[in-house]
């Protein structure tokens, strides 16, 4: 101790007691403030953790609802007939209604198809001079 | 018509900053105008932290250029009445005018919030335990603080050199400016940020050498489990609490704590996306390009090139060394009470220098393990280390 003080005797404005009390102090004040943020975080993690858990039960029920609903949409659907353009292939027909059955499924709706068009691949007249003319200052 | 012409020659030669260079002294300036092409060189070519160290690297050229009349380090000495700011503004160059930031403690903050709003602090409220790593590494400060009072230096000189350790610029400005303000020193603001900026520089070079020789290969090779993912909740409540914690302990640390939260806060409220990318990108530039180039101006000869500067440069390597040391030695213990989770490299991320630190644990952790990848769990401390020495700034402000 004696040794360590004489080391810092020529110090402008410090002495050993000074230098550890700077030491010591800044040491514990910086772990103290980082532990209590350990300890607030993992509070934090805690709630999130029974947070997370009840939305995942909630979620659970939610989806044991949906598919008594998506019974009632599957019914919905195979009871409609829609109305599908002639040269549709049954394969396409298939593909959309099983998206539709999916929609039902995830927003919990109940969706009915009712009719599948060819899209038109050409623009009549009209649409193409009114995209032109709102395209053209671009 | 003859006489007068050489005269004219005359006279031209000797007010051309060429005469600067022979009179009092001048030679150093050709020395300080040599380190900064080399830090331009590494900048440049080697690409380290090249959108400070270019900015200061130039800076110091600038003002080592003789007559050039764009930092007057004479209007900032400190009177009586401290320093006269109305001189300052009426007679200063362009870069006293920019150093104004630095004196006043305007850029460090706010380059905190460009920081914050940058900052993804997910790993760390997903292993809060990363925090103990941050705060160890800290160790490098406090025990450089007493290296400094060993070689004679002042108590705000040694918490000046001190706060190097802690491998964060702009807090190691904030610190340097508020404990050297009254004037007197050995050393000042400009010496302490060229040393920290040097060192975050070489966090590559530095860290890997005393990261492998702490650890063992087996050690080294440990690979972590994978972190939690985080609820928006938490990133918005995190830096909320964080502000509050640490401004109420340590109320010094808050213009530094403040800022990196509100960025932070910003970034995660998802709702100011307009302020979010200022900070992130135009404000920060700025302000990184103002205190680089200022900062830079600061470094003249007669301030470098002397014992002082050496003893900062010796000091300050060993605080990034101690600093690393701590972290590393930390995580070892983390490792043997965790049993063997934690791998102990990600503690020297601990010295900020984000997210340079985490990087260089990432690359030796690969080393020992190609499939390792430690990125992520070295981010924590690595963002810890940030708010850590933004809080042992403020533990030596309140103390010295």
């Amino acid at each position: 101790m004696n040794l360590l003080s004489s080391l810092f005797a020529d110090g402008i404005d410090m002495n050993f007691e000074y230098v550890s009390s700077v030491v010591v102090t800044g040491l514990t004040v910086v772990f103290l403030c980082l532990i209590l943020l350990v300890i607030i975080l993992f509070l934090f993690g805690l709630v999130s953790k029974a947070r997370r858990k009840s939305d995942e039960k909630r979620a659970e029920s939610k989806i044991e609802e949906k598919s008594f609903d998506l019974d009632s949409a599957k019914t919905q659907i195979v009871k409609t007939v829609p109305d599908i353009e002639d040269g549709i292939e049954e394969e396409i027909v298939a593909v959309i209604t099983a998206a539709v059955l999916q929609m039902s499924e995830n927003s919990g709706k109940r969706l009915s198809l009712k009719s599948i068009k060819a899209a038109k691949t050409q623009r009549t007249a009209w649409a193409a001079a009114g995209i032109i003319d709102n395209t053209r200052p671009f | 018509m003859i006489d007068k012409f050489l005269d004219t020659l005359v006279d031209l030669a000797t007010t051309s900053g060429f005469a600067g260079f022979i009179n009092n002294g001048g030679w150093k300036s050709l020395i300080m105008i040599g380190i900064s092409f080399v830090f331009m060189y590494l900048a440049i070519s080697k690409g380290f932290e090249p959108l400070l160290l270019l900015p200061i690297a130039f800076g110091m050229l600038l003002t080592n250029l003789p007559f050039t009349e764009m930092y007057h380090p004479d209007l900032w000495k400190i009177t009586g009445e401290g320093i006269d700011f109305g001189k300052v503004l009426h007679n200063g160059g362009l870069l006293d005018i920019l150093y104004l930031g630095v004196k006043l403690q305007l850029y460090p903050p706010l380059i905190f919030l460009g920081i914050g709003a940058m900052t993804d602090f997910a790993p760390l409220i997903a292993n809060p335990k990363s925090f103990l790593l941050g705060a160890a590494a800290q160790g490098g400060i406090f025990f450089t603080f007493i290296g400094a009072a060993l070689l004679g230096f002042s108590a705000a000189e040694a918490g000046s050199i001190a706060i190097i350790g802690g491998a964060d610029g702009p807090t190691a400005i904030y610190v340097s400016s508020k404990l050297l303000s009254s004037g007197g020193f050995k050393i000042d603001t400009g010496t302490i940020a060229l040393a920290a900026y040097t060192y975050m520089a070489l966090v590559p070079i530095i860290q890997p050498p005393i990261m492998k020789g702490l650890t063992t290969k087996k050690e080294r090779s440990i690979v972590m489990g994978q972190l939690r993912p985080v609820s928006k909740t938490e990133k918005i409540i995190f830096p909320i609490a964080v502000t509050i914690v640490i401004s109420l302990l340590v109320p010094s640390a808050a213009p530094l704590v403040g800022m990196l939260m509100l960025g932070n806060l910003l970034k995660e409220s998802g709702v100011c996306d307009r302020l979010v990318k200022t900070a992130q990108n135009e404000l920060m530039n700025i302000i990184t390009i103002f205190l680089g180039i200022s900062v830079g101006a600061t470094t003249t000869a007669d301030k470098i090139v002397n014992k002082e500067f050496l003893g900062v440069i010796l000091l300050g390597v060993a605080a990034f060394c101690l600093g690393t040391a701590c972290g590393v030695i930390f995580g070892k213990l983390m490792c043997f009470f965790t049993k063997g989770k934690v791998n102990p490299l990600i503690g020297s991320a601990g010295v900020s220098a984000v997210p340079m630190a985490a990087r260089v644990s990432q690359k030796v952790g690969q080393q020992e393990n190609p499939t390792n990848y430690l990125l992520m769990h070295a981010m924590g401390p690595n963002v810890a280390g940030v708010i850590g020495s933004a809080v042992a700034a403020g533990v030596l402000l309140s103390i010295i």
